[in-house]
């Protein structure tokens, strides 16, 4: 063995730039693949990430403007959603609703504790949004149904606003009262405002904030949380039926789709999850074509190196060298040369991923109201790496293979005239 | 050692070439032996099939009581690297490789280790005087040495036979000389049976026994125990 390799050290140094160019093409290939998966794995963590910012299995309806005459109005009319269209939602589709909740807003409105204020909007809301729009606390309680049905003038508000209230640690301001437009609310609790979210909100019990403001029985939004949908045609059916209940109520025909509007998270998780599987599907395309063009890269320089010592392999025939011999010094060889470069491809590839994730993949894009970050975590497994190597060297050696064995098979006459 | 009977052998091609019209020749342990013809009368072919490096199409040929015919490439290999040591006009010898390094291949190509090998390299080298030449590159080194090393390369595996085409077709009278010499002290002092292609009669005139071939049949076989018989041969002047 120790000869082999001997033997292919000097051919190696013998051929320089022959072997340069073998191995540029094979690490090349090994570092575009790891590379671009990297990169690509990194723009979908960032988008699912961006995406999990809501519950997956919630909807939310919000009034829109009818589309077409009926019933003798006009098109054009907007649509109010009120505790009717809240009462059917909750009773008639109660097979696969879960928790619902309706949403109505003031603002912005000034929040102030003392000599410090804040302005934003306010939004009355049920317990449910919470968990619909997955807020995470970092002290106190979000708003309960108690708060609700006794109409409680207490309030949540973010961890930013808190900030802008109070110049000590944030949760002090728990249980203190706070001037919101000209009454006076409890904080009962400080949520962590996301990243990537909107802007701040104070949150108050829906009741108390449409009952203060005069709303009505009107409300902006309604939404639930439900199961039992798991197709794309379940969801569409259930929303059909739920759109036409609703435009039914406002003498809107049933099937106009924008009477009300209906957010559903999950079959924009679904769709999402499928543009994600797109994109993943179309890198792995690439890759392997970089791949390729690394193989042919090989196979073509093992090609030109067989013929080129045709007449090397006659003497080494002549003076007692088996076909057999021949096929293994030309397919180690070509296996070394794959292994060797795809490694250094493969760890050049890694490198770079690990570089990305250490500039790009912590920077975030402010666009004012919000951060995002294009780049979470842009790297590949090792498995895949090794994987990819694993494949270049298997493609280098079939790429040596087939001149090997025309080169094993040639008769050394043959080759001893060759030139 | 070698018995040949009715050797024919075509080149197929757009005109079938016949080299090798029934050629038969037995030649001895211990001989020194010449084919001589012109170019194109079929010699080298000749020597091609005594080395086994190609086939021919009816006949038989038989090397040291063996029968040499449709080998496989492995057991022709086996045979050439134990029976035959070979001398070529253009040395062949492996560019990238030293001295020592090419006269060790076919050492191996036997299996033998990596240290005795070498060693017995260097021994070889040093019979030939190119022990200081060693560690060079054949680019580095006169026709001479080349063939020199390709003698050292031919006979490392203590061959019986010995096949040389050519051997002096690219050297100078003088190294020509000096290499025919060494071909003669072999064949003297190991008992080596040695055949040589050329169409050199001075070269010829250097061996024991001459085949003469025409158009790939054997004209005439001389005994040539005088080497001084010929004027050729005179002071060992060949060209």
């Amino acid at each position: 063995m120790r000869d082999i390799f001997a033997e292919i050290w000097a051919t190696a140094k013998r051929n320089k730039l022959r072997t340069g160019l073998t191995g540029f093409a094979v690490a090349w290939g090994i570092f575009m693949l790891i590379f671009l998966l990297g990169a690509g794995n990194g723009l979908i963590n960032a988008t699912e990430q961006n995406n999990n910012q809501f519950m997956d299995n919630s909807m939310v309806v919000f009034g829109g403007e009818t589309s077409k005459p009926y019933k003798g109005f006009k098109e054009g009319r907007p649509i109010q959603l009120n505790d009717r269209d809240f009462g059917l939602t909750k009773n008639r589709f109660a097979t696969h609703i879960e928790e619902v909740g309706a949403i109505v807003s003031q603002g912005p409105l000034t929040i102030s504790y003392g000599e410090n204020y804040t302005s934003s909007p306010v939004l009355g809301v049920f317990p449910n949004y919470q968990a619909i729009n997955k807020i995470e606390m970092c002290y106190g309680r979000f708003i309960n149904n108690i708060d609700n049905e006794q109409q409680r003038k207490v309030i949540v508000i973010s961890d930013e606003q808190a900030k802008e209230l109070t110049s000590r640690p944030i949760q002090s301001l728990i249980g203190r009262y706070v001037d919101v437009g000209s009454n006076a609310f409890q904080v009962v609790g400080i949520y962590k405002k996301k990243q990537s979210g909107s802007s701040s909100y104070g949150n108050t019990p829906f009741n108390t904030l449409r009952i203060l403001y005069g709303g009505g029985d009107n409300m902006e939004q309604i939404n639930f949380s439900f199961h039992g949908l798991d197709t794309e045609a379940d969801n569409e059916s259930f929303e059909k039926s739920l759109r036409s209940s609703i435009n039914k109520n406002h003498d809107a025909a049933p099937d106009d789709n924008s009477a009300v509007w209906i957010e559903n998270r999950f079959t924009q998780a679904l769709q999402m999850e499928t543009g994600m599987s797109i994109i993943r599907t179309a890198l792995w395309i690439i890759g392997v074509f970089t791949l390729l063009s690394g193989i042919v890269g090989v196979s073509n320089i093992m090609l030109i190196t067989v013929k080129e010592r045709t007449r090397e392999f006659g003497i080494r025939k002549a003076i007692g060298a088996r076909p057999w011999s021949i096929l293994k010094l030309i397919i180690i060889e070509s296996v070394i040369i794959t292994t060797f470069f795809g490694y250094t491809g493969m760890v050049l590839g890694i490198m770079a991923n690990e570089y990305m994730d250490m500039t790009i993949g912590h920077e975030q894009v402010d666009a004012g109201a919000f951060k995002a970050t294009m780049f979470v975590n842009p790297t590949v497994g090792l498995d895949v790496c090794v994987e990819a190597t694993l494949v270049m060297v298997i493609a280098g050696t079939l790429a040596g293979l087939i001149p090997a064995r025309k080169a094993a098979k040639i008769r050394p006459i043959e080759a001893l005239r060759a030139e | 050692m070698i018995h040949l009977k009715d050797i024919n052998k075509t080149y197929q091609g757009a005109q079938p070439l016949h080299v090798l019209k029934g050629i038969s020749l037995d030649i001895a342990e211990g001989e020194f032996v010449s084919i001589m013809g012109a170019s194109g009368s079929g010699k080298s072919t000749l020597l091609n099939i005594l080395g086994i490096l190609d086939n021919y199409d009816s006949g038989e040929y038989v090397l040291g009581g063996a029968l040499i015919k449709d080998l496989s490439e492995s057991r022709a290999a086996a045979y050439r690297n134990r029976m035959i040591g070979f001398i070529f006009q253009s040395f062949n010898l492996i560019g990238f490789k030293t001295a020592v390094e090419n006269v060790e291949l076919p050492l191996f190509y036997q299996g033998v280790g990596r240290r005795k090998r070498h060693q017995m390299a260097m021994e070889y080298l040093e019979r030939l005087g190119l022990l200081p030449w060693a560690e060079h590159y054949p680019n580095e080194m006169s026709g001479g040495q080349k063939q020199r090393v390709a003698i050292a390369r031919a006979l490392i595996t203590q061959p019986r036979l010995i096949l040389a085409d050519e051997p002096t077709g690219a050297l100078d009278s003088k190294t020509s000389v000096e290499v025919m010499q060494l071909l003669k002290q072999l064949n003297a002092e190991e008992h080596k049976t040695i055949v040589v292609v050329t169409h050199e009669s001075g070269v010829a005139n250097e061996t024991n026994k001459i085949v003469h071939i025409k158009d790939g049949i054997i004209g005439r076989i001389e005994e040539n125990l005088d080497h001084h018989a010929s004027p050729f041969g005179i002071n060992g002047v060949m060209k």
